[in-house]
């Protein structure tokens, strides 16, 4: 314990002169993107700019401070309601003189994404502050992760930071134990979690138990007191389970958690992917993913069940979803690929061609397109948009 | 393709051994097994690559190895775009994790992964693995000798074996007879053992703590017309190292 104040003594000390240090390292990247789509032959176009700033520095052998400042401009329709995307069997669910409520803003914003500190002693390490969680071995859907929603059309952008005290303690050299608290307004609602991660043969397995206020809304009420729609907190209590490894030569992983609701209908979420890569490069990649929350058809879908995806409070509509990827480097600087995500419940289908452009050192390009191809009323129909998206981005 | 190019580089060690031109294939392969594996190791390099454009990549990683090339440790520290993933790689490279820093995320990935080329350069994961590949993989017969970029050279061709899981259906390979260090490795198809994919070049030999080392190594991409350079710019031997340094907690470091 002593030791430990003496570290953490230490980082105070230092942390005050920490922009007059030589040993903190500045990088980033600087990113311009521009997205257009066709809802309803009407084409609409949105460009973004988002600066990122990333901090870190040793601030001893056993501490490490680490930050990301960034700062996103949005230009062109800022503003998208979210009813000109629905069935008009859902846009008739909203009450009359309420319609304005569901535009959803893309506003500028500055903000400190991530800001921590870690303190690295032999048998542990100790990290505080607002920093990524990332649980689960799923790559486009993460049942364990009660934090992040991912995005469909590139599930490995960053997420949020999310603050908490997390502490991890290494069992031996294949195993780890980890422990996490991220505050709420009092103890009770913050989020608690146990994992504990290991390793057998050539596979990983982690358990993880978790509690959380998951803090959801009904986009049919609304709150005029707090001038949003009603917020419906609920305790979720989660039990999960995941591996990651290699059966016959093709990648495998799975991930499956209970949730046990306070008040609403328990359920539960499934993932099993496997990928492979052939001998003449190409990469394939197929991911199964159940959420019983989900409805099996698309009339089941409510005004609250859309509204829930497109605020990310939810990860899925549908009930069970099949996404695949397959991709191919056509030269050694660009990527060609396809992502299609197929909604098994309500049989509608999104195809995203990608292309990945390495234009040099530190600039990479990216090109999407985005077809979806459904009928009114299911997760993936035309009435979401077809467009695309062209994100340039430099590294420095 | 072994720990020929651990982490970054070669690192190829010879100590002048007594030969014989007696030695057959597998007493050359395994004399040569023995130089460039060590039992830790430590290097900074820098890799090159060129484009089919012309254009050039620097990276600069550093690399930790350990149990004679079992278990590898791989860090990148430039360009900015790839700052601070990590690449760990246990049992001979059949267990590889990734670990992507904007996100904290760790994949492991499965062995097919070491089929892909590495940071997009003429190196795949396999070249980068380490260990006894030359032994565990492949089966050598030796061939009449010959000169190789000015050195007197042992010539042997390596076959796969038939449970292997390496890309390569057959290696040929001249081994340097003063040091047994490798100066050229072709590389063929996997499925078509007559088709050149790669060739890769040692040279700049020097003996570094002791050990005759590949200061440089440059693969040349038969196929796709493009090349690699990886070239050493610090390296350190038998330096100690705990199997800490070698876990998931070290690889998010």
């Amino acid at each position: 314990m002593k030791k430990i104040l003496q570290h953490l003594f230490l980082l105070f000390l230092v942390s005050g002169s920490l922009a007059a240090q030589e040993k903190i390292e500045i990088f980033g990247y600087f990113e311009s993107q521009y997205m257009g789509t066709i809802v309803k032959s009407e084409y609409y176009q949105l460009f973004s700019n988002k600066l990122r700033f990333d901090l870190k520095s040793d601030l001893t052998e056993n501490i490490t401070f680490a930050a990301n400042f960034d700062y996103i401009t949005y230009h062109g329709k800022k503003e998208w309601n979210i009813l000109d995307f629905l069935s008009p069997d859902i846009v008739s669910q909203v009450t009359p003189g309420m319609e304005s409520f569901y535009v959803l803003p893309f506003s500028n914003r500055t903000f400190l994404d991530n800001a921590y500190i870690k303190l690295s002693l032999k048998h542990f390490d100790l990290t505080v502050g607002k920093q990524q969680i990332s649980l689960g071995t799923g790559y486009v859907w993460n049942p364990m992760d009660v934090f992040n929603i991912k995005e469909l059309v590139d599930p490995t952008y960053e997420q949020p930071g999310h603050n908490a005290i997390r502490l991890d303690v290494p069992v031996g050299n294949a195993y780890t134990l980890t422990a996490l608290c991220s505050p709420d307004d009092t103890l009770k609602n913050s989020a608690k979690l146990i994992q504990f991660k290991g390793r057998i043969s050539h596979f990983d397995y982690s358990l993880i138990t978790l509690e959380k206020v998951w803090r959801y809304h009904d986009y049919t009420q609304f709150d005029f007191e707090k001038k949003n729609f009603l917020e419906l907190p609920e305790r979720r209590r989660l039990l999960g389970a995941s591996t990651a490894g290699e059966l016959f030569g093709m990648g495998l992983w799975a991930e499956f958690a209970y949730n046990w609701m306070e008040s609403t209908d328990d359920f539960y979420e499934l993932v099993i992917g496997t990928d492979y890569t052939f001998d003449f490069q190409t990469y394939f990649m197929v991911e199964y993913y159940r959420n019983t929350l989900g409805k099996t058809d698309h009339r089941q879908y409510s005004l609250n069940d859309w509204m829930r995806i497109f605020t990310a409070e939810q990860k899925t509509i549908s009930r069970d979803q099949i996404y695949m990827f397959i991709q191919h480097p056509v030269t050694d600087l660009i990527n060609l690929g396809l992502q299609s995500i197929y909604s098994i419940s309500d049989h509608s289908l999104a195809l995203v061609p990608v292309l990945n452009y390495s234009f040099s050192e530190n600039i990479d390009i990216m090109v999407y397109l985005n077809l979806n191809i459904g009928k009114e009323g299911t997760v993936f129909s035309k009435d979401m948009g077809n467009g695309g998206m062209l994100r340039a981005r430099i590294y420095f | 393709m072994k720990r020929l190019i651990t982490g970054a580089f070669i690192v190829l060690l010879l100590a002048p051994v007594a030969f014989s031109q007696e030695l057959t294939a597998d007493e050359i392969i395994q004399k040569l097994n023995d130089q460039i594996n060590t039992e830790t190791s430590y290097g900074k390099s820098k890799m090159t690559i060129v484009t089919t454009s012309g254009q050039k990549r620097t990276f600069i990683q550093e690399s930790w190895s350990k149990d004679r090339g079992e278990k590898n440790l791989v860090r990148y520290l430039e360009p900015s775009r790839v700052k601070d993933q990590a690449v760990l790689m246990l049992n001979h490279a059949d267990d590889i994790w990734m670990f992507f820093p904007r996100t904290q995320r760790v994949r492991k990935l499965a062995t097919h992964a070491k089929k892909q080329k590495m940071q997009g350069s003429d190196f795949s994961y396999e070249d980068m693995g380490s260990g006894d590949a030359f032994i565990d993989d492949f089966t050598s017969t030796r061939l009449e000798d010959e000169q190789k970029k000015e050195q007197d050279c042992y010539k042997l061709e390596l076959t796969r074996k038939q449970e292997s899981s390496s890309s390569y259906s057959r290696l040929v390979m001249w081994v340097i007879k003063e040091n047994f260090l490798p100066v050229v490795i072709e590389y063929y198809d996997d499925n078509d053992p007559t088709s050149l994919l790669k060739t890769m070049v040692a040279s700049d030999f020097r003996v570094i703590d002791g050990i005759p080392t590949s200061m440089k190594v440059v693969m040349f991409n038969q196929n796709d017309n493009t090349q690699t350079e990886m070239e050493l710019l610090e390296v350190k031997f038998n330096i100690p190292l705990t199997d800490d340094m070698f876990t998931e907690r070290s690889l998010k470091k």
